[in-house]
């Protein structure tokens, strides 16, 4: 079983717990195993805190690695956002020797050193290259049949390519291959490489960008839109509702994080998911449910 | 006869600036701009804004024209923070980086927006970007996760603070 220190981040955990428990119940049964990081921090963000000093930003991020380095083992996130402040910051930190030597002297005053031994992997590249997509599909016991699934990336797991090393930013392939692994159908709509405008601070930009967006994934006719970082499940979950009233749309597709479509396929129960939480409940994976309990009987 | 330099078309480039931001993490990438526009085509925030535009923000950075770029008309909170001119730039510039160096300034002022201070403030005094509260553990205990962990804020406190060990502040 391969080891991995888990760093859960703020939003997950907090916001979202049901992302985290897909995750550690369906994990295990990729032979992949996580290691609690005590003593985490936030990442810290990479929108807000790095925009107030990058330095400090640097600092922190450091100091998270090196609860890593501590136990030896390689980083996996699940937030995009917290994937990017760490692998920014071990890429940055290992290119340039006086930016790491000035994070040391930070360090320094907490009695902790930055080496740069631990990696950080974003957990879909970790389900793809270390378990790969055909123990995945071994590991499902419910296929998501005839489930049609809108992709969207967002920002920060492809870009930038040369720190996040997961896929081509122009054509990627992970989050198809995932969701086809889970016998379901994923669908790239035409805005598919549109961000989900988090970060924007003018709301006319992000309303805007999420309605041509939303737009796109409606005309596919998608059952659910597949996402795999938490920032942007918020836009499209609560944001949907807003963009919908705003530009008067009949808009419903219920965004769903990968690790619980997993979940389900992987034979969880629909009602341990925690769907009921979301403002647009997925409630067209229920038929899962029925298939498996047909099945049993 | 005016000479040049007292035509006022004629831009000059405020060095004293740029020097300023070259001290930030990343901020003196931006000489190696050469204007060629790779940024624009991507960018989400010039596709859905008229005044966004990260080859016009990476000009002014190399005039080092300070008012257009952090006074009361800045558009650098525009951006989405997505990347995509960061993957383009064939100079490898970081235009995204060279903006939030200009934020790393302008915060450095009081200059942020509220909403993006609020968020900055949660995680100087929690260590997260979401406060704690009893009922995030509660939610956590309906799916057997473990309640949240203590974030060390004496460590986090002290790596936030620039002064070096054994100064006094």
């Amino acid at each position: 079983m391969k080891r991995f220190a888990f760093f859960p981040g703020c939003l997950i955990p907090a916001r979202h717990p049901a992302m985290e428990f897909a995750i550690r119940a369906t994990l295990p049964k990729l032979d992949i195993e996580l290691v609690d990081l005590e003593g985490a921090s936030c990442c810290p963000d990479p929108i807000y805190f790095k925009s107030k000093d990058k330095l400090s930003w640097l600092a922190v991020a450091a100091r998270n690695l090196c609860l890593a380095e501590d136990l030896g083992v390689d980083v996996v996130t699940n937030c995009s956002g917290c994937t990017a402040t760490l692998s920014e910051t071990y890429h940055l930190l290992a290119d340039e020797p006086e930016l790491k030597e000035q994070v040391n002297q930070r360090l320094a005053k907490i009695g902790r050193t930055y080496k740069g031994t631990s990696k950080v992997r974003h957990i879909a590249t970790v389900v793809r290259d270390e378990a790969g997509y055909e123990a995945i599909r071994a590991s499902v016991t419910h296929p998501l049949r005839d489930l049609k699934v809108a992709i969207h990336y967002g920002c920060h797991l492809l870009k930038p390519s040369r720190i996040m090393n997961v896929d081509n930013p122009d054509d990627p392939s992970v989050l198809e291959n995932l969701i086809r692994a889970l016998g379901a159908e994923p669908v790239r709509h035409r805005n598919w490489y549109l961000c989900c405008g988090k970060a924007c601070q003018n709301e006319d930009i992000p309303n805007n960008m999420m309605h041509d967006l939303l737009g796109s994934v409606h005309d596919e006719k998608a059952d659910v839109l597949g996402m795999i970082c938490p920032t942007c499940f918020g836009q499209f979950d609560h944001g949907q509702m807003k963009i919908a009233k705003l530009f008067d749309e009949d808009y419903h597709t219920p965004a769903v994080y990968y690790f619980q479509l997993l979940a389900l396929a992987q034979g969880i129960p629909y009602e341990k998911l925690g769907f009921e939480k979301q403002r647009f409940k997925p409630t067209v994976l229920q038929r899962f449910d029925e298939v498996a309990a047909v099945a049993e009987a | 006869m005016t000479s040049k330099n007292e035509d006022n078309d004629i831009v000059k480039v405020d060095f004293a600036f740029k020097r300023l931001l070259a001290e930030t993490v990343e901020g003196d990438l931006a000489n190696f701009c050469y204007q060629c526009g790779a940024c624009v085509g991507d960018c989400p925030a010039a596709t859905y804004s008229e005044d966004f535009n990260p080859r016009e923000i990476m000009l002014k950075v190399l005039y080092g024209l300070e008012d257009e770029l952090l006074g009361s008309e800045s558009v650098i909170w525009e951006c989405t923070n997505c990347y995509a001119c960061h993957e383009r730039c064939p100079q490898q510039v970081k235009p995204v980086e060279i903006i939030i160096s200009l934020k790393n300034m302008l915060a450095a002022r009081g200059g942020a927006p509220d909403a993006v201070n609020k968020v900055i403030t949660t995680f100087e005094t929690t260590g997260r970007t979401v406060p704690y509260s009893p009922a995030i553990d509660k939610q956590r205990a309906k799916f057997g996760l473990k309640p949240l962990g203590d974030v060390p804020m004496d460590e986090i406190q002290a790596l936030l603070d620039s002064t070096p060990e054994g100064e006094v502040t």
